[in-house]
């Protein structure tokens, strides 16, 4: 599927690593926030 | 603010310890996510078969959970955080303004435009590219 803006964000839920814990992260744990979700290839790449 | 790649939360966790956390004086304030399989990222449609890896995608999603702006980038070049951040700004600004629209290059206390037939044609008279 495309995204398109305008379209709701399909929800998604993952384990993640924050400030030295482990916690499990959904995207709608943010409802009614403003959300910036970033994709990067790899950790250790160099940009 | 919430970052993912296809490493695994120890991966993340090793990284910020070694390099991110030595470049900001602090641990990543933010949750980095463990994309198993590039699932999310398939999701998002920036997922590339060819390389297992996730493009530099970048989602911001409104309190609503509607998508408002979509940027990526191939993997060789970096994103622009102001520009990110004017982008949020503006954003906000046209949620709480309905009926106001942010020009090309608008930033916080810059005019902004009121969309209405009878400002068909007449944005040269109102807005310049150097406002």
């Amino acid at each position: 599927m495309c995204l398109r803006p305008g379209m709701k964000a399909p929800d998604f839920e993952a384990q993640a690593y924050v400030k030295g814990e482990v916690k499990n992260i959904k995207l709608s744990d943010y409802q009614g926030k403003w959300v910036v979700l970033c994709f990067y290839p790899a950790d250790f790449t160099f940009v | 603010m919430l970052a993912a790649s296809v490493d695994t939360v120890f991966s993340h966790k090793v990284w910020d310890e070694t390099e991110l956390s030595k470049m900001i004086g602090e641990p990543v304030p933010f949750p980095l996510l463990w994309d198993k399989g590039g699932k999310m990222g398939q999701l998002y449609g920036v997922y590339d078969p060819d390389l297992g890896l996730n493009l530099r995608g970048r989602f911001i999603i409104d309190p609503d959970g509607v998508i408002q702006a979509i940027e990526v980038l191939n993997a060789p070049v970096g994103r622009n955080v102001n520009e990110l951040i004017r982008q949020i700004q503006a954003f906000q600004y046209v949620r709480d303004h309905a009926g106001e629209a942010c020009p090309a290059g608008w930033t916080p206390g810059k005019p902004t435009l009121k969309p209405a037939p009878s400002l068909a044609g007449k944005v040269w008279e109102v807005w310049k590219p150097e406002n």
